[in-house]
């Protein structure tokens, strides 16, 4: 790869299929960083007691992707020595274990990308239009981040 | 487009004559629904016939006309009007024909 041809990269993808770790993180590979932080999110089997059978996502789609991309810009403007930042969220069924997103930085030491990677999950969960539903044995709900500032939380 | 109203709202909604010869009326917008919301309208999206000039929560409130069972999400969705978030309230809307607006429930990604 040409060096001119490295300038910094989002990479923002929505999708149906199973998300892979390999496939994200060799996005923001970089020969002049020295660091790849990588974040995922997985579907845990339980809720306050009840058993999670899947979880099923959905998105306003081209908004998420504007949101996702906003957030990858106040990324750079924080920490301006981030090369790569890819952000992957699956929709549809996700299976238990399996990944709901993944977020992945490169920069070239490692505090800047372990710190931008925490900053795009925690921002992804207060802004971006992505909704998750949990399939129980005889229910499911639809679950609100706590992070989202119009959700009534005081039930 | 199709020229063809997909859901007509009554007398209440339209804020100005119709010219015969245009195939879009003025002012109509695309409603999105997700999640809860989507549950509760029955529908994912249709077009909706408003005054230009609209408060967010005047546009719930014709929203919740036709789709009543809303009503019980008023507390917990915001709106995304041409993709930017708007709070139910006093802020006036400029409604553009072909306008998105799209209904919010609490998020839940990542």
């Amino acid at each position: 790869m040409e060096e001119s041809e490295d300038v910094p990269k989002d990479f923002v993808k929505l999708k149906c299929d199973k998300l892979s770790v390999d496939e994200v993180s060799e996005l923001v590979v970089s020969p002049c960083c020295g660091a790849v932080s990588l974040f995922i999110g997985t579907t845990r089997n339980n809720f306050e007691g009840k058993k999670v059978i899947h979880l099923e996502y959905e998105a306003y789609t081209s908004m998420a992707e504007t949101e996702i991309k906003k957030i990858c810009r106040n990324a750079r403007q924080k920490w301006p020595s981030v090369k790569h930042i890819a952000v992957h969220h699956r929709l549809g069924v996700v299976p238990i274990t399996e990944a709901s997103v993944i977020i992945a930085v490169s920069s070239p030491h490692r505090v800047e990308s372990l710190e931008a990677v925490m900053y795009c999950i925690n921002t992804l969960k207060t802004s971006v239009p992505i909704w998750k539903k949990e399939i129980y044995e005889d229910e499911y709900s639809w679950k609100e981040n706590k992070e989202c500032f119009w959700a009534n939380s005081e039930k | 487009l199709v020229p063809v109203v997909r859901r007509h709202f009554g007398s209440g909604f339209l804020g100005r004559p119709r010219a015969p010869e245009r195939c879009l009326f003025p002012g109509q917008v695309s409603v999105l629904y997700f999640a809860r919301s989507a549950e509760l309208a029955g529908l994912r999206c249709e077009t909706l016939s408003v005054p230009r000039e609209i408060t967010s929560l005047q546009l719930w409130e014709e929203i919740v006309k036709v789709h009543p069972r809303l009503a019980v999400i008023r507390d917990q969705v915001i709106f995304a009007v041409r993709q930017e978030y708007v709070l139910l309230g006093d802020q006036l809307l400029v409604l553009q024909p072909g306008d998105e607006v799209a209904i919010i429930p609490p998020i839940s990604g990542g």
